[in-house]
């Protein structure tokens, strides 16, 4: 088939779209029902939510961190410590992304605003990632000096072992959560789910964008 | 860009292009349900735009840009998504498939090979056939016209090969 056959077998299309659109009148009168609808808008509401859960939650672990300063175990203390630093990181990331958002311009390029969107989507697993290091504090956070006697030689053995399989499990996470590895197995099963799927198909245009562009 | 001059801008865009916004959307959607929700998403995006539009770019290549870049994010939305409630009402669209007889046969085929290309082939294949110049299209997607030409080259030959079969 030569090129004219082909563009003329897609201008038959034309003939083909028997439409007649018009537009409901709330399109020109209401623009803020316009925004929440819209593509864009729908990815804030949640994060906003998602940030305001973070704050609440980091002012209400730091006000445990400050009146429990010097009385609360130091073990507490660090894993508080970690948690809330790991829940700042994840907040700093939702404000990002709220900026990011708001900078998409869908009139840009394609391989722009695409590749702007993309990048949007896959800062998720940046959150994933940094999320992940807190693991081993939650095997240390009640922990205190009077455990540390011969009689609890067994349960701290556990304990040690389950707090190290922690920590390795988590840098491990750190390390390997990256675009690289979004085919091996342990990765989509990781990231297995609805809410998951954007972002992977987020990834892999971001590799097509790449190669469009050699 | 006063209310009126926009209103009048936005209808006039409907009618003149409307077959980019219902192309790109079958190119793009196989799904009927979903086909009218991106082209309400399309046609909402387009509205948003209207004030921010610079009159330095040729209509036809931001409006272009808006449907393309709608249509390939489009799949990354949210499932659950929430779809009634529509804001533009089709009126007496028709959005049926092409019936499959012998007149329609290479029509089908066209389709199905476009629809078997990643997402950004698909955008350039559709810009190609819609006889937009290499420079248009580098403008469109923001890549060289040497590239385009390059690709576009490339994706013809694709499609030439499959119809020979």
């Amino acid at each position: 088939m030569e090129d004219l056959e082909l563009k003329q077998l897609w201008t038959s299309y034309n003939a083909k779209l028997d439409v007649s659109i018009k537009i409901n009148q709330k399109i020109a009168e209401n623009t803020t029902e316009l925004r929440v609808k819209s593509l864009l808008g729908s990815m804030k509401p949640t994060k906003i939510a998602l940030i305001i859960f973070g704050f609440l939650w980091v002012i209400f672990i730091d006000t445990i961190i400050i009146n429990t300063f010097g009385i609360a175990s130091v073990f507490f203390m660090v894993s508080a410590i970690i948690q809330v630093l790991v829940t700042k990181l994840a907040i700093g990331l939702y404000i990002y992304q709220l900026i990011m958002i708001q900078q998409v311009d869908t009139s840009e390029p394609i391989l722009i605003t695409q590749e702007k969107l993309s990048s949007l989507k896959t800062t998720s697993l940046w959150i994933a990632r940094i999320s992940f290091l807190q693991l081993p504090i939650w095997s240390t956070f009640y922990l205190h000096n009077g455990l540390f006697v011969l009689e609890n030689v067994l349960p701290l053995v556990f304990q040690a072992i389950s707090t190290f399989t922690l920590t390795y499990l988590a840098i491990w996470l750190f390390l390997n959560i990256k675009i690289e590895n979004k085919n091996k197995t342990w990765f989509k099963r990781l990231f297995d789910g609805k809410e998951w799927n954007p972002v992977i198909q987020s990834m892999e245009l971001l590799e097509d964008i790449k190669e469009f562009r050699d | 860009m006063d209310k009126l001059t926009e209103n009048k801008l936005f209808e006039s865009i409907l009618s003149e292009y409307k077959g980019i916004f219902f192309k790109v959307a079958k190119t793009y959607c196989k799904d009927e349900d979903d086909r009218k929700d991106l082209l309400q998403e399309m046609m909402v995006q387009v509205w948003q735009a209207l004030p921010k539009y610079n009159s330095d770019l040729k209509l036809s290549t931001w409006l272009y840009r808006i449907v393309l870049n709608i249509a390939i994010s489009y799949y990354r939305k949210n499932a659950n998504r929430q779809k009634t409630h529509q804001i533009v009402d089709f009126g007496s669209t028709d959005f049926a498939d092409i019936q499959e007889n012998e007149s329609n046969q290479n029509l089908l085929l066209l389709e199905k090979f476009v629809n078997e290309l990643k997402d950004l082939d698909k955008a350039l294949i559709v810009l190609y056939l819609e006889e937009k110049s290499h420079l248009e299209i580098s403008e469109i997607l923001g890549i060289s016209t040497s590239n385009v030409a390059t690709k576009v080259q490339r994706i013809k030959e694709k499609l030439k090969q499959k119809f020979k079969k």
